[in-house]
């Protein structure tokens, strides 16, 4: 224990009273915007749900920081056959799970049945690939076969959802587990969770088989970590340079320049993070149906004014529907993307036939071109209120909708707006364009209604591919074609950046999931 | 007690009388007068003054405003013009969008009007429609009174996430629960009001030259209680527009590119840190208007409640 | 006045109904889908249409009603349809925060409206007065986001005195104490105006009542004459003001709960809301009626004792 931090005492009333906050160092306070409906791994698909699980539970394979390479986590080691059809891997025999209890294969293999099982609901189940059976035939294997090819499963695997956790404390929790508790096998322990407010957890004293990306393979250097909620952005940045929290990933991009600045804080940001945020179109709606209106308005937009003003330089304006870091992504795409040029913009539309009328808005057939877009508040908001004062110039007049993000799900599963928003975390190219536009995925969270046989084929050829160039040459078609189509308006990429305190000592920031602390195995404070 | 009055007792700078004769308050030179007495009181002519302002400065938006209030520009967060980097381009500045604070003021003082005028004249016409019929009809008075026992049991702000939850965001429903919510205080009041103008003897005097109910409500018992429950609702003026632009600074409110001053201090609050303008003006301004509403309410409740005169 | 009492508590019975009732049709016409919130943002369509009905909500509303008062009869409030958390337990975690911080900042906010506005009666149409009432005027037209926004941004940004996220402990613990400080100043500080006001309105109301009068004339003083029979009387229609205030302070919680990170009902039935969770939207509509209709008897109680002419 160290004395009462320096911060603290900044709280000079505080002081006066004798009422010295006990904070001990060694307690990690890390703030973040908003909860999950609960931590059971394979049904929950929220990025602040994988942050947590992350902690608590450990996956069979790790990422490291890269977002490429694969780690050995509860897998020591692992074969793939030839026909790529059989994974078979060497499960880790000196694991044990919070409760204490050794962990074996046949938990591993449990829970990614449990992932599987269609009794489960998970709504991420697909990333499994086609599952033909997952068995532990003895304490150190896990098999997991195939039914046909998946080349991203290993990067899958590495997700939050087919996390281990302990068979008998499901059975007797049931649906409270990762409600009212918690037993997996991560650096951290379940301790308590307050809906809307906090997750407290523990160190997980007997760790030491953390993925070889981390110096520190375990135990955690930190003995108990508070996740509290703050809702309020502007908030969030002065707690943490008034030193009542420690790390922020959710800081408001207006206050990293702060926060730079700020002598107690440092900030992190990795480049590496794929996180696209867009807007797409309902491509079956009259009034963006027509790939001109469609490519108009992203040629009205001006990502790169958004990206300084809005955003303060923070993050990378966004042309493609993919990071141009990301695996796959095929770079002849380059020349054909559509940047800011609202001359061209207005004389697409002029082709169209959605000319200019007296009131100076874009009209056809009587009809005026007023597309709705249906938005999520906050940081989304903003973006789309600047996209709207951008066509605006171009006579194209957008409404917005904005709502609370629970929803924002159900609304945009709809047939209701012409557009909607949205930012996704991905691994590749492959992983994004699989999730968006198979048709099987329509209404959600194909939300365009993108219908064609071709992408399906391709996108099957690519996740079915056996070699490298095979997948990259199937996915590069369909980003061209989804391009050419300007389904989307491409936004911005956003980085990865995380706020914390100069007591802790510098770490790199993790992308997976938008988990930026992965493990949290690197968090230290400096003595 | 008596078991009816779950409700709360009249308050008495409010209740039609306890001593004073209510018929004779508001006779007609007495009603002549009350004008220029409200003049006289220099902070209500401000307020009035402000106030008249403001709606001059809502309605004549278009032609006052220097800009489009929807439209960007690339200098964003600029500090109003007397400050430092401030440029006389865009006065009071400009917001996190690059968009004209002083012309969003304008439309947004319009909107945030007329929610006021609309949630008032809403609630105030059936508040206190069901108090007076509450009053006077002890029958329908307990079912009456319960309704709005219950009614007061969603304070306005759940009661208008309910009602944003069911219609959609917009001012619509805003409007709706600002109205509703301001119905079972009216009732209350206009019944509280209402009693105390029953008692009066020249109901009796009414009922004994055998006037029907109808002639007794509208003739005695409107017109006695009416300026009073008048009084009372331009009282909730204020309030009523300090809720909705509460409400529009938790995101309820109108629909963006729309301007609304709650919305307006809502979007400040992420620049709080760095451009404290953009959620400071439009806070200051809805004081303003909230307190020059209430300023003048107290004045005008001072001016024709006489028993209230030190 | 038992009887009395015990007549309250029947009438509160329909009144319960009706929030009930209110409370189950509000939720049910919401189109925001739970469904889909518990699938999340990649699920499809069958995914959803599989959840919506393990979740009885493909039920008709009428079944789901007379289950709903089944489950009410019997205290048995549910679960969350997004954390599958009890609802009990959640409003139990939700209400001390919220009791807590309604208390804290009524027990600064209506001591000091009282005496303000005693004192403006007291030397009505002085200066004191007239800064008293514009004093008020001015706390009941600020919005209640200003007051906190600015609380944060100078006693916990600038001047670093007291913290502003969250609740670390119970009021009772240092840090808890330390956290309850800003919420509770902002909270208080929307009801100084109303009760100030109020105080010094019923003040000069009593003062010209005849028992004061006659108390006057007897030669007693005139901080006596307040003392003794003026606050008493004045302060009756003070409390049913607090009574009434619960609901706007309720409000007025939500809009602090939300700035200052407090995870109280308010916060709580704005997210349940807001995400179409039903029975905790329910849940919590149950409380804020009961806490309603508990303030109303408490007050009723105290109007009886406070006020001679009821007691009797």
């Amino acid at each position: 224990m160290t004395p009462t931090p320096i911060k603290r005492a900044g709280f000079g009333l505080a002081a006066a009273m004798a009422l010295a906050l006990p904070v001990a160092a060694q307690e990690l306070t890390i703030i973040r915007a908003q909860d999950s409906n609960h931590y059971d791994p394979p049904r929950t698909t929220a990025q602040s749900g994988a942050e947590i699980i992350f902690m608590l539970s450990d996956t069979i394979v790790g990422l490291a920081e890269d977002m490429k390479t694969i780690e050995p986590l509860l897998a020591s080691s692992w074969d793939v056959s030839d026909d790529a059809l059989t994974y078979t891997f060497k499960i880790r025999d000196d694991v044990s799970f919070c409760d204490g209890k050794p962990m074996t294969a046949e938990d591993v293999a449990w829970s990614l049945n449990r992932w599987q099982d269609p009794e489960t609901k998970s709504p991420v189940r697909w990333r499994m690939g086609d599952v033909k059976s997952i068995t532990a035939p003895d304490t150190t294997t896990v098999v997991y076969e195939l039914n046909a090819p998946h080349s991203e499963l290993l990067y899958q695997l590495a997700q939050s959802f087919g996390s281990v956790i302990d068979k008998d404390t499901y059975e007797v929790l049931g649906k409270d587990f990762g409600v009212t508790g918690f037993n997996g096998t991560g650096p951290f322990c379940w301790e308590s969770w307050t809906p809307r407010d906090k997750v407290v957890m523990t160190r997980h004293d007997g760790y030491n088989w953390g993925p070889a990306n981390y110096e520190n393979r375990g135990p955690a250097q930190v003995e108990k970590v508070t996740w509290q909620i703050v809702p309020e952005a502007a908030t969030r940045t002065v707690a943490l340079l008034t030193g009542q929290g420690d790390i922020s990933p959710y800081i408001p991009f207006i206050g990293y320049s702060t926060l730079r600045a700020a002598p107690n804080i440092n900030v992190i940001k990795s480049e590496s993070a794929f996180w696209t945020n867009y807007m797409g179109f309902k491509i079956t709606k009259d009034l963006v149906g027509d790939v001109k209106v469609r490519q108009a308005i992203n040629l009205a937009v001006n990502q790169e004014a958004m990206a300084e003003d809005l955003f303060f330089g923070e993050v990378e304006p966004a042309y493609s529907y993919v990071s141009s870091g990301a695996l796959d992504y095929d770079t002849t795409l380059d020349e054909t993307l559509l940047k800011y040029d609202p001359e061209k913009a207005a004389a697409l539309l002029d082709e169209a036939g959605w000319v200019l009328n007296s009131d100076g808005k874009r009209e056809k057939d009587g009809k005026v071109m007023e597309p709705l877009a249906i938005s999520f508040t906050g940081e989304w908001q903003q973006t789309s209120e600047a996209v709207q004062a951008d066509l605006l110039k171009v006579g194209i007049e957008l409404q917005i909708e904005p709502m609370d993000s629970t929803v924002y799900w159900g609304k945009s599963a709809t047939d209701e707006f012409e557009m909607y928003v949205m930012g996704y975390p991905y691994i590749s190219a492959g992983d994004a364009l699989n999730l968006y536009f198979r048709s099987a995925n329509i209404p959600t969270p194909n939300r365009m209604n993108w219908n064609d046989p071709e992408t399906d084929e391709l996108l099957v050829a690519g996740s079915q591919a056996t070699n490298e160039a095979d997948r990259a040459a199937a996915y590069a078609k369909v980003l061209h074609k989804v391009h050419d189509n300007a389904v989307w308006l491409p936004i911005y990429h956003r980085p990865m950046q995380i706020g914390y305190s100069t007591k802790l000592a510098p770490f790199e920031a993790h992308n997976i999931y938008g988990a930026g602390l992965y493990k949290g195995l690197q968090l230290t404070f400096i003595e | 007690m008596s078991v009816t009055s779950t409700n709360v007792p009249p308050a008495p700078q409010t209740s039609g009388s306890i001593e004073g004769d209510v018929s004779q308050e508001f006779t007609a030179p007495a009603r002549a007068h009350w004008l220029r007495r409200l003049l006289k009181d220099r902070a209500a002519f401000l307020a009035l003054l402000t106030l008249a302002l403001v709606i001059l400065g809502a309605i004549f938006a278009p032609v006052l405003a220097t800009h489009d209030p929807a439209s960007n520009s690339r200098s964003v967060m600029t500090p109003p013009a007397w400050m430092a980097r401030g440029n006389a381009e865009h006065w009071l500045g400009t917001d996190g969008q690059g968009r004209d604070i002083f012309s969003r003021l304008l439309y947004g003082a319009r909107l945030t009007l007329l929610i006021g005028f609309a949630a008032v004249g809403l609630g105030g016409f059936f508040g206190s429609l069901l108090g007076l019929l509450s009053a006077f009809n002890e029958r329908i008075d307990p079912w009456i009174m319960r309704t709005m026992d219950v009614l007061l049991s969603f304070p306005a702000i759940l009661l208008a996430l309910a009602l944003v939850a069911v219609m959609g965001q917009g001012i619509v429903p805003i409007v709706i629960a600002l109205g509703i919510s301001s119905i079972p205080d009216c009732a209350r009041v206009a019944r509280g009001i209402a009693i105390g103008v029953m008692k009066q003897e020249f109901i009796e005097a009414g009922r004994a030259v055998g006037l029907s109910n109808l002639q007794l409500f509208n003739r005695y018992l409107v017109r006695n209680a009416i300026s009073s429950i008048m009084i009372f609702i331009s009282l909730r003026f204020g309030q009523t527009i300090l809720i909705g632009a509460t409400l529009s600074f938790l995101g309820l409110g109108a629909r963006p590119p729309a301007s609304e001053l709650g919305m307006m201090a809502s979007q400040g609050r992420d620049f709080l840190l760095f451009a404290p303008h953009i959620a400071v003006i439009p806070s200051v301004v809805i004081f303003i208007i909230v307190l020059s509403a209430n300023v003048a309410g107290d004045a005008l409740r001072d001016v024709l409640d006489p028993r209230l005169q030190a | 006045m038992i009887s009395a009492v015990l007549h309250r508590l029947v009438l509160s019975v329909p009144v319960l109904f009706g929030v009930l009732l209110f409370g189950f049709l509000l939720v049910q016409i919401v189109p925001g889908d739970p469904a889909m919130v518990v699938a999340g943002p990649t699920a499809t369509a069958d995914v959803v249409a599989a959840i919506r009905e393990e979740m009885g909500l493909d039920q008709p509303v009428l079944v789901q009603f007379w289950s709903y008062l089944q489950r009410m009869a019997v205290g048995d409030l549910g679960r969350s349809m997004i954390s599958n958390k009890s609802v009990t337990s959640e409003l139990g975690a939700a209400l001390w925060p919220t009791l807590e911080l309604m208390i804290g900042s009524m027990v600064w906010s209506v001591p000091v409206g009282v005496a303000m506005g005693t004192l403006a009666a007291v030397v009505r149409g002085s200066l004191i007065d007239r800064a008293i009432m514009a004093l008020s005027v001015a706390g009941v037209s600020l919005p209640i986001f200003f007051i906190s926004l600015m609380a944060i941004q100078f006693l916990g940004v600038k001047w670093q005195i007291f913290p502003f996220i969250g609740r670390p402990g119970p009021w009772y613990t240092a840090e808890g104490f330390m956290a309850l400080f800003l919420p509770a100043l902002s909270l208080g500080s929307i009801l100084i105006g109303p009760v100030a006001r109020m105080t010094r309105s019923s003040v000069l109301e009593v003062l010209k009542l005849d028992h004061v009068r006659t108390a006057r004339a007897k030669g007693l003083s005139e901080t006596r004459v307040i003392l003794a029979h003026g606050l008493r009387n004045a302060l009756i229609p003070v409390v049913t003001l607090i009574g009434l205030q619960v609901g706007y302070l309720l409000g007025g919680a939500v809009v602090t709960e939300t700035i200052f990170s407090w995870p109280g009902l308010g916060r709580l039935a704005v997210g349940a809301i807001m995400s179409s969770d039903f029975t905790v939207a329910q849940g919590t509509i149950m409380i804020f009626a009961l806490g309603f209709i508990t303030v109303n008897l408490i007050v009723d109680i105290l109007y009886s004792l406070l006020d001679p002419r009821v007691r009797k």
